[in-house]
């Protein structure tokens, strides 16, 4: 019996203590070390907060290209499809453009209109071109606990916490997280988001919770709400962090929102710097 | 002769190589696009097989490094996935301190408690310590897929082991 007991206590020690070859560090001290390392972060502590955000910009920069094989390959292979399709391309690229056209012409009516409706509401986050920062999605990475992607702009750019993420004015997210040169984008679809939203007709109010699913859900809607197909959903700005108005999917009947954009699907996106710049979280 | 000795090196560092990778790129065991639920963690099998087989390849550090790098790509709070590695490194440590021969029954029954710990440590600190919201369902399902793939990475390393590395079992 002491004997076995002797085994285990001289296993269990080996192996937390154990060091020589390739193991420079024995297990418990890096535990130790581990430990130490998540409480600071926890906790906030502004040394780990700087050092986070120094080799958060090092290694999303690293992950952007140690993740460019991923990347150009299935470009590569829709290149080469693409161009033994290039008179149907050709084609339908017309048919884009006459479609664009068409709607040319309307759109200077629609902006005026869209003024002076502005004005009538006394809206208070009319944008200019000075408000937005373009960027590029540096990491997309599919994580099965957390919808985030990485982008290229940070702090320098005036980037801050809480401001909107669009892509061509269709709502994609939030920012949660800011380094000097990268920030984290957190999607519709996370478990962690929730946006006040309008819905379109009878202007019903409600919160968007993010699912983990593709598909966001509907809460916190009027009593005895029905839920139909295909109408519109838009930011209600109640939380004066998302511009009232901007677009971000349509209903399904089931009380899940489709959304415009396909969170898998994002090259570029547009943040834009709300003049509210008190940061948000 | 000396690239000879390089190219064992290489191989040698393979699984090391991967885990970083596997750390640092967008490239993740996360099928959600095509499967929806499917979803495995995959450098922890390649940490508890490798500290379990081939302890010389696979430095504790190296480890610890790895799960801070994974830390700021999947944006956890810093240490917590190290912390999840080197559990997993300490139940692989101990089984092979305590074993002489070991089968891929015996390896996939010692990695379902290791897995266990492991996540269990994982996901509580997450949710006691952080802001960070997690499905349980999803947690399920990573837990369930990384136990039921092991015993086909625990083939392929073997193979890996057996073509490349060479030797006995350590």
């Amino acid at each position: 019996m002491s004997v076995s007991r002797d085994d285990f206590s001289i296993a269990f020690r080996s192996a937390l203590l154990q060091r020589g070859g390739a193991q420079k560090f024995s297990i418990l001290s890096l535990i130790i070390l581990a430990i130490f390392i998540f409480f600071l972060d926890v906790y906030g502590f502004t040394g780990i907060k700087t050092a986070r955000s120094f080799i958060n910009d090092v290694v999303f920069r690293v992950s952007y290209i140690a993740s460019s094989p991923s990347r150009i390959l299935p470009s590569a292979g829709k290149g080469l499809t693409s161009h033994f399709n290039l008179k149907e391309e050709n084609e339908k690229l017309r048919e884009v453009i006459e479609n664009y056209k068409s709607l040319d012409l309307n759109l200077e009516y629609l902006t005026n209109e869209n003024k002076n409706l502005r004005k009538v509401l006394n809206a208070e986050n009319i944008i200019n071109s000075k408000d937005i920062v373009l960027a590029k999605v540096l990491v997309d990475r599919n994580s099965p606990f957390l919808k985030t992607i990485i982008i290229n702009k940070g702090t320098q750019s005036g980037i801050k916490k809480g401001m909107p993420v669009t892509q061509n004015n269709y709502l994609v997210g939030r920012i949660v997280d800011t380094n000097y040169l990268s920030s984290r984008v957190l999607l519709l679809t996370d478990l962690n988001s929730r946006i006040p939203v309008t819905l379109d007709g009878d202007s019903s109010q409600a919160i968007l919770t993010g699912s983990g699913t593709k598909n966001p859900k509907l809460e916190y809607l009027p009593e005895e709400y029905e839920f139909k197909e295909d109408i519109n959903v838009f930011a209600s700005g109640k939380e004066r962090i998302f511009i009232p108005g901007t677009p971000i999917g349509k209903t399904t009947e089931i009380g899940e929102v489709k959304l415009y954009v396909d969170p898998n699907q994002l090259s570029f996106v547009t943040v834009i710097l709300t003049r509210n710049n008190k940061e948000k979280f | 002769m000396a690239r000879l000795n390089l190219f064992n090196k290489f191989l040698n560092s393979g699984p090391l190589l991967l885990l970083y990778y596997l750390s640092i790129s967008e490239i993740d065991t996360n099928l959600e696009k095509t499967f929806d639920i499917f979803t495995f963690n995959l450098p922890i099998i390649i940490i508890y097989f490798w500290i379990l087989k081939r302890p010389l390849i696979m430095g504790t550090g190296h480890i610890f490094v790895a799960g801070l790098i994974n830390d700021v790509v999947m944006g956890f709070p810093l240490g917590i996935s190290s912390l999840s590695y080197l559990v997993v490194c300490f139940f692989s440590n101990y089984v092979r301190n305590k074993s002489v021969n070991t089968t891929i029954a015996s390896d996939w029954f010692t990695f379902f408690i290791a897995l266990i710990f492991a996540n269990l440590l994982f996901f509580s600190l997450l949710n006691n310590f952080s802001d960070i919201v997690i499905s349980y369902s999803k947690i399920s399902y990573n837990t369930f897929f990384t136990l039921f793939l092991f015993p086909i990475f625990w083939l392929l390393f073997s193979l890996y082991q057996a073509n490349f590395i060479g030797g006995q079992d350590a």
